[in-house]
């Protein structure tokens, strides 16, 4: 019998239908395939190919938006945990919220989580803006991402209000009492503005399934599909931007 | 790109500090305070253990959570029993701690799986660590109910005035109600409730301008009985309102009785006084603190009402104040002028000036700054002759009131409990913040306890129907028609209870007088009643009522208060024998019977003496009471001797061959 040998399983995995659908270049290290593995990609595909290494310095970015972008999605798997133990009805939701963590395995880690993390949300996206800002990072031809980061940020602040309500505790009641009351005094849209949201004129348990809808579905599917967009201005805008440099003339790119 | 070495030993410090981070939540889940709990639970059942098997059933318990799911109760869940495991398990009587078995009562053990722990408790029943379970920790929701208190949770379902078995809830409701706290203050079930106090509009006819100041200063420190709280009322105050108080016009009717009162002359006040003993006021006054107390202190009355105005009241109390509790008697015109002689002769104040009860010269400014604090203190919610003005706040939550949602002011020395709160603002009502307007009631510190108990009692979320006890209660309690208005005349109800309504001041309910004694006798009862129990001071007044009223009510309890489960005839369909008195004499005489009952010559003092039994008891109502004393009485001392039908009945027979007379000597003229 011939001795088994690792390379002819490693070459007959490589040679086979599925693994060549899936991975679709050579293993030869030449730019072309360092190209073709960004490129054919679909999760990677987003991120440049090359990234300059002063855009890699501590003092470029602060990594402000890495961090957003990690706590966004620690808030997502903490949240999908969260949902399995969460009813968002007015005689289950604190009650729910008292079952987590008295009862549940590991329940206020995952709740505690949650909380850390969408606070350290809040606080990378503004810290992040601020760095885009003093850097002049909103420039041509960064204007577009700009814009895009500023609707990434109204959705942060709208996800973290609509999770304020969901314990339904007495902090939550009277932060979206007074939070909705401040919306109504908005010009001609604010009341009707105010019923939308709440679903009725009163915070109600129509509120909180209003609130739970957005705050698990349709605000999580925005940000992801800004946050998308948001990364891969990043690389069409030719990465990073770190502080203003005198010349300017590698910053052109089409 | 090369990493430089520092950063690599950060990243390498990092990842490790990372992985701890991550292994302390379910370190932490692992060691859970009530793991080790329940395998001390079961070392402890294993060596208390009276067999192997029994130890052997205690140390294969698996470690985790119990708990007792009540769909049907507010959807409660109360993990209590995780850590607190003896309670139902007779094995750990006299356990230490955490692990003891339960007091019995009258629903333990048998309802922990109707009740669960914390719908008598309080506190967090979801909750599995003692701190978060108990309500001690910070934010962990209301604590549970203090043990003194703990009568509070039989409240919630049994909504009746009085439960059994709670005495100390029953005491608090009745006093709740005593104090007429539901005047100023909304509560479920009582809102029809109308305090007793006189309207105002005859105190100008009853008493003077100095007594009337002397009274507001300190009701309870003039009569001990008084209903009315002291509302610290400063001198200028009182002045305002005993000016406003004598500016109301008193109606005609009541000042032409008062002033034709007036125009009489003193009656004989040594037969005023044999008539005040016949009628006996002291089953409901005082005389010097002796007596029932539900009714004012008689010692120093003259002093606080005027002759014509005595007069006039005791002749119709009702036309004076509709609410009173007191009877109208049947006293001739001469009798009360007599008994009125006998009280401003004794009953005075003989310290008090002699100007005690000269009417007030009305200032117009000072009764309309009166008349304004009237409303200010809230008189107008007893003092009204209609619909009470509830100044108070609703009551109906009280008791699921967060003690984070209280208003402590400025007191420093009160505990941030709900129990505490409501200690403090019993005892001193307005010391808990600014502007308060409720007075102070005098409660003793037992009294205290028990109206917290009943406020505790008043839980914020309604108990399920099917866990609400409620008293059954008759249609119709008191018949309409002529025997009503004598019912109302002599307010049989003052005394007497009927179902679950009534006063406490009698121990005998007429709700089955009909199926209890003979009609022959409750007529003439009532026209000479006397002490029924020789060791109790109260007994009925001598109402002085007519034949025809004592006929008619003694008719009306043999047709109406009856009990269909009390035979008319137990002797029916049995055997001769069980009617024999020979026998049943025995029975009498082997229980000792006599250690409570005068029978003969001799006896004890505590039960009612029975040599006039057969003439007043039907044979069917000492049968029943033989069967079961508690049945008809549940405080009553009477032992239940199970004795069999037949037995029951040779007493029963015994007890009807005992017809004397009573002794005159004993009747109603002592």
């Amino acid at each position: 019998m011939s001795t088994f040998q690792l390379s002819t399983l490693t070459t007959w995995i490589r040679s086979s239908a599925v693994y060549r659908s899936i991975v679709r270049h050579g293993v030869a290290d030449t730019n072309r395939n360092r190209s073709l593995i960004i490129f054919e990609n679909l999760f990677l595909h987003v991120h440049p190919v090359k990234v300059r290494e002063k855009t890699l310095k501590f003092s470029h970015t602060y990594w402000l938006g890495g961090i957003t972008l990690v706590a966004s999605f620690v808030l997502i798997a903490t949240g999908i945990l969260l949902m399995f133990y969460y009813h968002p009805s007015v005689p289950q939701a604190y009650r729910d919220m008292k079952e987590l963590m008295f009862v549940v395995d590991n329940g206020v880690f995952y709740r505690n989580m949650h909380r850390w993390a969408a606070h350290l949300m809040v606080l990378g996206a503004m810290l992040h803006m601020l760095r885009v800002f003093y850097h002049r990072a909103y420039q041509p031809p960064r204007q577009f991402n700009w814009v895009v980061g500023v609707i990434l940020l109204l959705i942060t602040l709208l996800l973290s209000y609509t999770g304020y309500l969901l314990p339904w505790d007495q902090l939550a009641f009277w932060g979206v009492s007074v939070g909705t009351n401040m919306a109504k005094e908005a010009p001609l849209i604010g009341k009707p503005l105010r019923f939308l949201l709440l679903g009725g004129n009163i915070v109600s348990e129509n509120a909180l399934l209003r609130f739970y809808v957005l705050h698990c579905v349709v605000l999580p599917t925005a940000l992801l599909l800004f946050l998308s967009v948001h990364i891969w201005r990043i690389r069409k805008d030719g990465g990073v931007q770190g502080p203003p440099e005198k010349a300017s003339s590698d910053e052109v790119e089409s | 790109m090369e990493i430089p070495v520092p950063l690599r030993r950060l990243f390498a410090i990092t990842s490790i500090l990372f992985f701890v981070v991550l292994a302390i939540s379910p370190l932490k889940n692992a060691l859970r305070p009530y793991r080790s709990i329940q395998r001390e639970y079961a070392r402890l059942g294993a060596a208390r253990a009276k067999s192997q098997k029994v130890a052997q059933t205690y140390q294969s318990r698996s470690v985790a959570i119990q708990q007792i799911w009540l769909p049907g109760l507010q959807n409660r869940v109360d993990r209590c029993t995780t850590c607190h495991l003896g309670v139902q398990d007779e094995n750990m009587a006299g356990a230490p701690g955490v692990f003891r078995l339960h007091s019995r009562s009258f629903h333990t053990p048998k309802d922990f799986d109707r009740f669960g722990c914390t719908s008598c408790h309080g506190g967090q029943g979801l909750a599995t660590l003692e701190e978060d379970a108990h309500g001690h920790a910070e934010n962990a929701g209301s604590p549970m109910t203090p043990l003194p208190f703990i009568e509070s949770g039989c409240g919630r379902c049994h909504t009746g005035e009085q439960v059994a078995g709670a005495a100390i809830l029953s005491k608090g409701r009745k006093l709740m109600e005593k104090a007429g706290c539901f005047s100023c203050h909304l509560v479920k079930g009582h809102e029809g409730f109308r305090s007793e106090a006189p309207p105002l509009e005859s105190i100008a006819l009853k008493t003077g301008g100095e007594a009337l100041k002397r009274w507001l200063k300190d009701p309870k420190g003039l009569d001990p009985n008084a209903s009315m709280p002291n509302f610290r009322l400063a001198d200028a105050d009182i002045e305002a309102l005993t000016h406003f108080i004598f500016n109301t016009k008193p109606s005609r009717l009541l000042s032409e009785k008062v002033s034709s009162a007036g125009a009489e002359k003193l009656g004989d006040a040594v037969n005023g006084k044999k008539i005040f003993a016949e009628a006996r006021c002291i089953s409901c006054h005082t005389l010097e603190g002796k007596g029932n107390g539900s009714a004012p202190e008689l010692s120093k009355v003259a002093s606080r009402a005027t002759q014509p105005w005595l007069l006039a009241f005791i002749r119709d109390p009702q036309a004076f104040n509709p609410r009173t509790r007191m009877p109208r008697f049947g006293f001739s015109e001469a009798d009360t002028r007599d008994v009125v002689a006998y009280i401003v002769s004794e009953f005075k104040d003989f310290e008090a000036p002699p100007d005690m009860l000269n009417p007030v010269h009305v200032n117009q400014t000072l009764a309309e700054k009166g008349q304004k604090l009237f409303r200010q203190f809230g008189c107008t919610a007893c003092h009204t002759s209609d619909a009470a003005d509830r100044i108070g706040p609703e009551l109906n939550r009280i008791g699921d009131k967060r003690a984070a949602s209280l208003d402590f002011g400025k007191r420093k020395d009160v505990k941030h409990t709900l129990p505490a709160w409501l200690q403090a603002k019993l005892e001193d009502p307005r010391s808990l913040g600014q502007g308060l307007k409720m007075p102070a009631y005098g409660f003793s510190p037992e009294e205290n306890r028990a109206v917290v108990t009943a406020l505790l009692s008043l839980g914020a979320e309604p108990v399920p129907d099917r866990y609400q006890h409620q008293p059954a209660t008759r249609a119709s309690l008191v018949p309409g028609g002529a025997v009503g208005a004598l019912f109302e005349r002599y307010r049989c109800l003052s005394c007497h209870q009927i179902g679950d309504k009534g006063g406490d001041i009698s121990t005998a309910p007429l709700t089955a007088e009909g199926s209890k004694v003979k009609k022959d006798w409750v007529a003439e009862y009532l026209l000479l009643s006397y002490t029924i129990r020789p060791i109790l001071t109260d007994r009925m007044p001598v109402f002085r009522m007519t034949k025809e009223e004592a006929a008619l009510l003694a008719n009306a309890f043999e047709t109406f208060y009856l009990d269909p489960s009390i035979p008319e005839d137990p002797f029916a369909g049995q055997p001769a024998s069980s009617r024999d008195p020979a026998e049943g004499k025995h029975i009498f005489d082997t229980l000792g019977c006599k250690a409570c009952h005068i029978q003969g010559e001799k006896g004890g003092y505590y039960g009612p003496p029975l040599n006039e039994a057969g003439r007043r008891l039907k044979p069917g109502w000492t049968y029943s009471w033989l069967k079961s004393p508690q049945r008809w009485r549940a405080d009553v001392r009477c032992p239940n001797y199970g004795l069999t039908d037949a037995d029951a009945l040779k007493l029963t027979s015994f007890l009807q061959t005992l017809v004397q007379k009573p002794n005159s000597a004993k009747g109603g003229g002592r």
